[in-house]
């Protein structure tokens, strides 16, 4: 047991951290943990940033608009969800008014329970209302309910959306304590009646008869609807309302279909304002990287190739790829090499939405939130992508040898790394120069016919003969010879065969 | 030799080390050159640190210098980058002198600050054993960053600077001048930790085997 190997370490830190995980290990199969992510605002966020000025939603509820949801400055105004679009105009001079768009709602709840995949790979989408998370089987690995759901929390923050969560073990009740803003932390059946009893009836799935109904009995909360005797309130509200109270309260299985995590990785994410600035353009697409870091963790993989597009507006797009030298998952660290190559593409026009295409995944074994955070330094594969990122994929590459017997094609340039070894082993010092130029430089010659560089060459040792390549229609007929210049510095030059018989140089050592 | 001076060290409490001495450097990487190892500090090129190679002569570009410590750091893993060279780096005589080319990473970036940049990254990446580069200009702040850069991310940096470079300060650890010479190199330590300036040295034109 670990445990036991920690305990017995005399670490003092260590033996605090064991001991005050231990309570919380201590109910971790008995209940079903459900998460209920509620986004009040989420018609709003999608539509349009916050700007201070009046704005609201509406939409079409039994043949009339309505006001759905307004902002603060609309509120300070009188507008409240339920008026006219006429009568909030009225109220609020200023007021623009948006029709919903659920569409775009849908994209972000999905974009939400892929990001969700960090934690768990049970997601439910409650539409319209938000996630639900099945959080018991991961409390283990992120050391118990109170430090998963405050990771969790932390996480959620970073996508942008105004949130309220509450943990339950059942799904409904998780769901009616998100939605009534209170941030309750219920992990076990027994407490859960108690920490329901204050919820108002507004939010129980009740038709209007059945709530005036109940208020007429003096019912006001949760609370006081559950104390009445079960039999008479069945006969009273019917039988629906009843059996959702059973599964409230865990009495009655409450299936829910799970979030089907897609086999490839496809978000758009349409900008509710048309962005210009790299800066807004990456804070964007972090939140596409947190959805793709949930999306690979469920999938347990990580990927090489992250395709990007970004929508200019009529129909006109702009793409590019990142590529990776590994397979990674970490957001932060794509952030970061998404930045430096944002750097380098030039805008057409103003982006309206981003896109994010991951095609390929690679296996990548999970990185559970480890007892020692800091982890020892290692050798950094990401090197040749953050270089490449910055100063563009032909600026960075590797090398290789190519068998051909003419120097200037017994080389090219590789992916980062490709290069290995071509041939079994190595030759034995093989008398080539460390450099090339990249073309031969034509040498003047003296009057004596010697090649001069700074002063006559001195020709030193061997001749060496390459002729070749008559096949390919480049053909190379060469004389090369090490030569001195007046320095000291060894060049490497030769002399064309046929024609003129004129000198280059092509080498140094 | 070493154990007799440990041995006179302990018996003789008169006879103390030069504080320059008093802690024994880093091991170095070798250079594949005995002669230059005994008078390196650490017996080899300074593995997290920055090492200046003056150079002149149009042509002594000294990549050869190198290769014997660059084929045995490729074997360990960890990139070697060479940033913005002069001329083609040539693989196959890289190769021949056993240098592993899929540890090698060539990157040229267009514009000098780029290259700054690019050379910073790489030392203080972790994941690169040596960084070679060729520097225009050099200020001894930058060459401070750089040095700083190299002994975070436990990698050595060769800057190729001219001649010229030798009257300015410098934060380097170890700094030599080297001019072709006979058959092979002559090499004056300008700078070493711990060790006097030196001059003279003559190393072959190829590494002993």
């Amino acid at each position: 047991m670990p445990g036991n190997i920690l305990y017995s370490a005399n670490i003092p830190g260590l033996r605090m951290e064991y001991s005050t995980l231990k309570p919380d290990f201590s109910d971790r199969v008995k209940y079903p943990g459900w998460l209920a992510i509620h986004l009040p605002r989420l018609p709003l966020e999608v539509l349009a940033q916050e700007d201070g000025l009046p704005l609201a939603v509406a939409e079409r509820q039994g043949g009339r608009r309505r006001i759905l949801l307004c902002n603060a400055a609309a509120a300070a105004a009188g507008v409240a969800p339920g008026q006219a679009p006429a009568a909030a105009r009225a109220l609020s001079g200023g007021l623009r008014i948006l029709a919903r768009n659920p569409r775009r709602e849908r994209m972000a709840l999905e974009e939400l329970a892929l990001w969700a995949g960090r934690f768990t790979s049970r997601v439910v989408l409650e539409w319209p209302h938000g996630l639900l998370l099945e959080l018991a089987g991961s409390y283990r690995l992120f050391g118990g309910p109170g430090r998963l759901t405050d990771a969790l929390e932390r996480d959620l923050q970073r996508t942008g959306h105004l949130c309220h969560t509450a943990l339950a073990p059942t799904p409904a009740a998780a769901m009616l304590l998100a939605r009534a803003g209170r941030r309750e932390r219920v992990t076990d059946l027994p407490g859960l009646p108690r920490a329901l009893a204050p919820t108002a009836l507004g939010l129980l799935p009740l038709s209007g008869e059945q709530r005036q109904d109940l208020q007429d009995l003096g019912i006001r909360t949760l609370g006081e609807l559950l104390a009445l005797p079960a039999a008479g309130l069945a006969r009273r509200l019917g039988p629906e309302p009843a059996a959702w109270l059973e599964r409230l309260l865990g009495r009655q299985p409450d299936p829910r279909p799970p979030f089907p995590f897609p086999d490839r990785f496809h978000q758009r994410l349409e900008l509710p304002a048309e962005v210009s600035s790299r800066q807004a353009l990456s804070f964007a697409a972090h939140r596409l990287l947190l959805a793709l870091a949930g999306f690979l963790t469920a999938r347990q993989a990580g990927c090489r190739r992250l395709c990007w597009s970004l929508g200019l507006g009529e129909g006109r797009e702009q793409g590019f790829v990142l590529g990776l030298q590994l397979p990674e998952r970490d957001p932060e660290r794509l952030l970061e090499l998404l930045r430096q190559r944002l750097e380098r593409v030039r805008l057409a026009a103003p982006v309206r939405e981003i896109g994010l295409r991951v095609e390929e995944l690679e296996p990548l074994a999970g990185r559970p939130a480890g007892l020692f955070p800091e982890t020892p330094a290692r050798p950094d594969p990401g090197l040749p992508e953050r270089l490449q990122a910055r100063l563009g994929e032909g600026a960075v590459c590797g090398l290789e040898v190519v068998p051909d017997h003419r120097p200037e094609r017994a080389w090219r340039r590789t992916e980062p790394g490709a290069g290995g070894c071509t041939e079994a082993g190595h030759r034995p010092w093989c008398g080539r120069p460390p450099w090339l130029l990249p073309a031969p430089r034509p040498l003047p010659v003296d009057g004596r016919g010697r090649p001069c560089l700074d002063g006559p060459l001195s020709l030193e040792g061997e001749r060496e003969r390459i002729e070749t390549g008559w096949w390919d229609g480049r053909p190379v007929a060469r004389d090369y010879f090490v030569a001195r210049t007046a320095s000291g510095a060894r060049a490497w030059i030769y002399r064309e065969l046929g024609g003129g018989g004129r000198w280059y140089l092509h080498g140094w050592y | 030799m070493s154990a007799n001076l440990e041995r006179l060290l302990q018996h003789h409490p008169e006879l103390r080390r030069g504080p320059g001495m008093a802690a024994a450097p880093e091991k170095g990487i070798p250079t594949g050159f005995p002669v230059l190892d005994r008078q390196l500090p650490g017996g080899g090129w300074p593995g997290r640190a920055i090492t200046e190679l003056l150079v002149g002569g149009g042509g002594a570009h000294a990549l050869g210098l190198l290769l014997p410590a660059l084929a045995r750091l490729s074997r360990e893993g960890r990139w070697i980058v060479l940033v913005a060279p002069p001329w083609l780096p040539y693989a196959p005589a890289l190769q021949a002198a056993g240098v592993d080319l899929a540890r090698l990473l060539l990157v040229e970036p267009a514009a000098e600050p780029d290259r700054l940049w690019a050379l910073e990254q790489a030392l203080r990446s972790g994941g690169c054993s040596a960084v070679l580069a060729w520097p225009r200009r050099l200020r001894p702040s930058a060459l401070r960053r750089l040095q700083l850069a190299a002994e975070a991310g436990a990698a050595g940096g060769f800057l190729f600077r001219p001649f010229a470079a030798a009257a300015e300060h410098s934060p380097a650890a170890l700094r030599l001048r080297l001019a072709p010479a006979g058959d092979g190199w002559e090499i004056d330590l300008l700078k070493r930790r711990g060790g006097w300036p030196l001059s003279g040295i003559r190393l072959p034109l190829r590494p002993a085997e």
